[in-house]
């Protein structure tokens, strides 16, 4: 601590500070505005001007260090004088609102007013650009209220890492351009909106909510759209959701967010929202299903849908077993209707037959991972990698996309402590343009690249032999396999040059810790499980895990499907990985949910073998064996591998329940529609790709007769119980929550992971990341420190296999699909966001320049795939982002557009996940 | 790697060479020079080149093109005449003295004359301000300051200049 004076009055302040933030920090009002607590220190603004005793002139502030015994003066007559000679000047410019409006802060009116500067007379009379100048939906351009203080610009840079803002011409021409002056969206904006944050005027404002007007209460919440779990604040006005504020307390992002989590919530009130239960007419009549023509919709009430739903599913058990019924939770849902989810099925109709999309996603990591480390999920948390990695390896993810604020969070390291980025993709993904290396691997070859960087590393004992020593086991087996990897082999096999793999091998063994991110890219592979195994061998050889800064990172793809998997939407296991087939953890949840019939038997036996994946009960629906199916907030008709063929088991399968916010692609299958409803509308929690648990708050009130979906469940749950006459007995064996928070308490008593977490540490803005083991328990941000999971974290030999469909004389392209940043999965929510649905209106399918001229095509033309198993229909993005021979398109729109036409539903022999990501098509010109 | 660079390769990797590897942001003015050497002004795909030849953003690119008054954005006749207009120069009457020129020559501020040949600019700074009013001359790759001007003396470089555009065209 150093002493100061500050307009007379001493003060003991910390070095190594601005005079203008130490001012902030003891409530000393300095007027600035080009700073910003966040930004790099502009100097620019002059408005921060102070008197400092011994120096001629008055100095800026903001980029004033302070030193011992500095004797400063912050508003005297002459820097009142100045000030308003600085906002006068501004004015010469400047033709906006003479007052406040939109409830954002307008800082340099607040200034004008305070040195009593004449706005409407000193102001530019006319304007002097277009106003609402930009093309882009969710950015509002008025550069006639700009004053050149840089902060989007310095935002864009420092924050976002994408510089798309910048400072053109000079002298009174002095204005700030997108790009080479074009529209933002040309100049590569993302529409993140972190520029109009940080505008201290009205030349940057937010397009979907201008002129919204103030909100009358604003809730924090957790973002319902990507795994990253980002906190943020919906603005409430009538009843309606009229925009979304960054909250600064928020955990995760700070202010940060991304375009989806940001702008994507029109959703919420679109029109299409189901409103009313509904269930087919022949449920009403004969209940005789005509399974070619399944018949109109009906609305119900409450009490008729849940009814039939009841009585249905008790006679396809009793007709049958419990185990020809199958569920689907929804990693969209809350923690609560999860778990809930994972009640109903083993507890009320007797079944392991749960699961969701984690099958679809993450669960060759989960797999793998438990089989390496005793754990499946990631290991560090983003700020821990942000803050201590030396380097980052990614691989298989398209992280500035697809989990956007961490991928800002990754070009921030980069930016600011000069981390080491390792890429491999076989497109050239945004985040490849920040990479030390970038290597274009492909499709398909990740265990061979992987294990010809080990192989090199061992080559030159890079490893770390202690580490493996002392905490790993299988290590000579392993080694043995790597014999075979020679960098030769692998740059055959992959396509990456000998050159490259040394240097890649020799970068991650000289920046430690590395941390390792994937995605789908590792993951939806017939060999995801090996992929997965491979990167934990790197990780552990490295001496990577455990560490600050290291570790497994899988990035989660939906807002809640680490909650989901560990709420027993798998099924294998029980809520926190209890298996399934332990017959302490079936003798556990048994006497747990114990009911008792009138006969007077218990009647929870529930089996020690596991159910069935998705990927097995879908098909399985064709040959009768699967007869009813419970799908919560799911759209298998979009997002499952070679659709044509889901759609003939959905059609063939007895009886469909899809609780659900929209009328998706599904619901024409199905026989009863119960609207649930969005995350706005109710209560619950989600746990994020760092498993850390965080709440989802309501806002709203549901739509029409919407329900939360935990209340859906409950009621249904109770009608069948009632139904079959069965009486609760054991502890955790009813069903009437009152709330969230109830079921949370259930959860923390069967969970171990969940013990310590409760809504009141929750409410009192305490972060945790499971395991939580008691009430006192701070959480664990990271894993396997010390230890593993499993005790010795265990090395597996891999080989390397080929995808199951490569491509051929009939079918020579490979296709690849994936996300794009607009859009999310099924795109039932985003494309139901008008603003999202602008900017990337249709499927688009990515060709190589190459290509493009060896089929004759052309920018935006229309062009077709085929392959074995269907068609779809996209326009031509001509880029060089996919090299010759590959095609990449997304799966977000339905139908004849759907991308998983094409896909292969080959499946990984352990984690039964499909092959997403390679099959063989051919391109075909309309 | 694209236009730019494979039109001028040799020319490019010359200029690159003059700068150490990592620095490679400083080649930007030079390729600006060079790429509007041909046409007198930069098109906007140069600036794309450019920021990929250089490593740096497009958006840097176009914030230095701005900046300079050597650097020219849009297509315009075979001269630029740039007058001062800044602060000094204006104590000096160049304001007037951009009237009075762009009158003889028939034009507005920033416009070309009919026959292709002159365009007047009103430009910021040009470091000469005891000699205004003065103005620089930029075209057939050269760059001329003609300081202590008044309309006459001015509008005789002019007419020299027509000439010897006339006697050209003659041979």
């Amino acid at each position: 601590m150093i002493p100061i004076t500050i307009n007379g009055k001493q003060y003991d302040v910390p070095e190594g500070k601005t005079l203008l933030r130490v001012a902030q920090d003891l409530g000393i009002t300095i007027p600035s505005l080009c700073d910003h607590p966040d930004l790099t220190p502009h100097g620019g603004c002059r408005l921060c001007d102070v008197e400092v005793k011994g120096l001629r002139n008055p100095i800026a502030a903001c980029t004033l260090p302070v030193s011992a015994n500095m004797e400063i003066m912050t508003e005297t007559e002459d820097l009142q004088d100045a000030r308003k000679t600085i906002l006068e000047l501004m004015l010469v410019n400047y033709h906006g609102p003479l007052s406040i409006e939109n409830g954002k802060t307008n800082y340099f009116l607040k200034w004008c007013q305070q040195y009593n500067v004449d706005v409407q007379n000193k102001m530019r009379k006319e304007p002097k650009y277009k106003v609402d100048s930009d093309p882009n939906p969710f950015i509002r351009v008025d550069l006639n209220q700009c004053i050149l203080c840089t902060r989007c610009i310095r935002a864009c840079a420092e924050i976002q890492g994408r510089f798309v803002w910048g400072m053109a011409n000079r002298g009174i021409e002095n204005q700030i351009i997108a790009g080479s002056g074009v529209p933002l969206l040309q100049a590569r904006c993302e529409s993140c909106g972190a520029c109009v944050d940080y505008c201290p005027t009205g030349a940057l404002g937010h397009k979907p909510s201008f002129g919204a007007g103030s909100s009358e209460k604003k809730v924090q919440t957790t973002c319902s759209f990507c795994g990253v779990g980002c906190n943020f604040d919906l603005n409430v006005k009538n009843d309606q959701v009229i925009k979304i504020t960054p909250n600064p307390n928020a955990p995760v992002n700070g202010k940060h967010l991304c375009v989806k989590g940001r702008y994507g919530y029109k959703f919420i009130n679109h029109p299409d929202r189901l409103k009313q239960p509904m269930v087919r007419e022949y449920l009403l009549q004969d209940g005789q299903k005509n399974s070619q023509e399944i018949g109109p919709w009906v609305e119900v009430d409450w009490d008729t849908a849940l009814t039939i739903v009841a009585k249905k599913l008790i006679q396809i058990k009793h007709e049958s077993d419990p185990d020809s019924i199958g569920l689907l939770t929804s990693a969209k849902c809350t923690n609560e209707e999860n778990y809930l989810m994972n009640k109903l099925s083993r507890q009320v109709i007797g079944t392991h037959n749960i699961d969701h999309c984690a099958r679809l996603c993450h669960s060759s990591t989960v797999s793998g991972l438990a089989m390496s480390f005793g754990s499946g999920a990631m290991s560090n948390t983003v700020q821990d990698i942000v803050d201590h990695a030396e380097s980052i390896f990614i691989i298989g993810s398209n992280t500035t996309e697809q989990h956007p604020v961490i991928g800002s969070k990754i070009r921030q390291a980069i930016i600011r402590r000069k981390v080491k980025l390792i890429v491999a993709d076989p497109r050239k993904i945004d985040i490849a343009e920040f990479s030390s290396i970038y290597l274009r691997h492909k499709a398909g070859t990740d265990v061979a690249l992987i294990n010809g960087l080990m192989h090199i590393i061992l080559e030159n004992n890079w490893q770390d032999q202690q580490y493996i020593d002392e905490r790993c086991e299988n290590f000579e087996e392993f080694k043995a396999t790597l014999a075979g990897y020679s960098p030769e082999i692998v740059s055959s096999i992959t396509g990456i040059s000998v050159n490259d793999l040394i240097k890649t091998a020799e970068m991650m063994a000289a920046h430690k810790p590395m941390a390792v991110f994937w995605a789908m890219g590792i993951t939806q592979h017939s060999t995801g499980v090996l992929n997965v195994l491979t990167l934990a061998n790197l990780q552990m050889l490295l001496g990577n895990m455990g560490v600050p800064g290291g570790g497994v990172n899988p990035l989660r793809g939906q807002n809640n499907v680490q909650g989901a998997c560990d709420m027993g939407g798998l099924p294998n296991v029980f809520p926190g990985y209890q298996t399934v087939t332990s017959q302490d953890f079936i003798d556990k949840f048994n006497l747990a949910w114990q009911t008792k019939s009138s006969s007077g038997k218990h009647d929870n036996e529930l089996s020690i073998k596991p159910g069935l994946t998705s990927t097995e009960m879908i098909p399985m629906a064709l040959d009768g064996k699967i007869r009813a199916l419970y799908i919560m907030g799911e759209n298998p008709l979009v997002t499952d591998p070679d659709v044509n063929h889901t759609r003939k088991c959905l059609q063939a399968c007895d009886f469909i329940v899809l609780q659900e916010i929209f009328p998706s692609d599904t619901s024409a299958f199905a026989d009863v529609l119960l609207p649930g409803v969005s995350f706005a509308e109710k209560d619950g929690t989600f746990t994020n790709t760092e498993r850390r648990v965080q709440l989802v708050r309501q806002a709203i009130t549901p739509k029409g007769s919407a329900k939360p979906d935990w209340e859906i469940l409950s009621n249904l749950a109770n009608k069948i119980l009632n139904e079959e006459q069965r009486e609760i007995t054991g502890e955790f064996a009813g069903w009437d929550y009152k709330n969230a928070s109830e079921i949370m308490e259930e959860i923390g008593a069967l969970t171990p992971s969940y013990a310590g977490i409760n809504y009141d540490r929750l409410n009192h803005g305490e972060s945790l990341h499971w395991p939580v083991k008691d009430s006192q328990h701070p959480g664990t941000p990271i894993l396997h420190i010390g230890s593993f999971t499993r005790g010795k974290g265990k090395f597996h030999p891999t080989e390397h296999i080929d995808p199951k469909e490569m491509p051929d004389e009939e079918f020579p392209l490979l296709l690849t699909t994936g996300r794009v940043l607009y859009h999310w999965h099924a795109g039932e929510m985003t494309r139901r966001s008008s603003d999202l649905l602008e900017v990337y209106p249709g499927a688009y399918i990515e060709v190589h320049p190459e290509d493009a001229i060896k089929y004759g095509i052309r920018q935006n033309q229309q062009i077709t795939l085929n392959s074995r198993r269907g068609t779809t229909r996209g326009k031509a993005l001509i880029t060089d982002r996919v090299s010759p021979g590959l095609v990449f398109a997304n799966f977000h729109f339905p139908g004849e557009q759907n991308t998983n036409n094409l896909t292969i539903a080959a499946l990984d022999p352990v984690a039964k996940i499909p092959e997403y990501k390679v099959c063989a098509v051919k391109l075909v010109i309309e | 790697m694209n236009k730019l660079y494979n039109k001028y390769e040799k020319e490019i990797l010359g200029i690159l060479a003059r700068y150490p590897a990592e620095g490679k942001r400083s080649a930007v003015m030079p390729l600006l020079f060079l790429a509007q050497r041909e046409t007198g002004y930069v098109p906007t795909e140069a600036l794309s080149n450019i920021a990929e030849i250089t490593g740096i953003s497009e958006t840097d690119v176009a914030s230095i093109m701005g900046f300079y008054t050597l650097f020219h954005a849009e297509p315009a006749g075979r001269y630029r005449i740039q007058i001062c207009t800044d602060l000094p120069c204006a104590l000096r009457g160049s304001e007037s003295y951009l009237e009075q020129i762009c009158e003889k020559l028939g034009v507005k501020e920033g416009e070309t004359t009919a026959d292709g040949l002159f365009t007047v600019e009103a430009v910021k700074c040009l470091a000469a301000c005891h000699r205004a009013p003065m103005f620089q001359l930029q075209g057939d790759g050269e760059i001329k300051y003609y300081e202590d001007q008044n309309v006459e003396i001015t509008m005789q470089i002019v007419e020299e200049i027509r000439h010897k555009v006339a006697a050209e065209q003659e041979a």
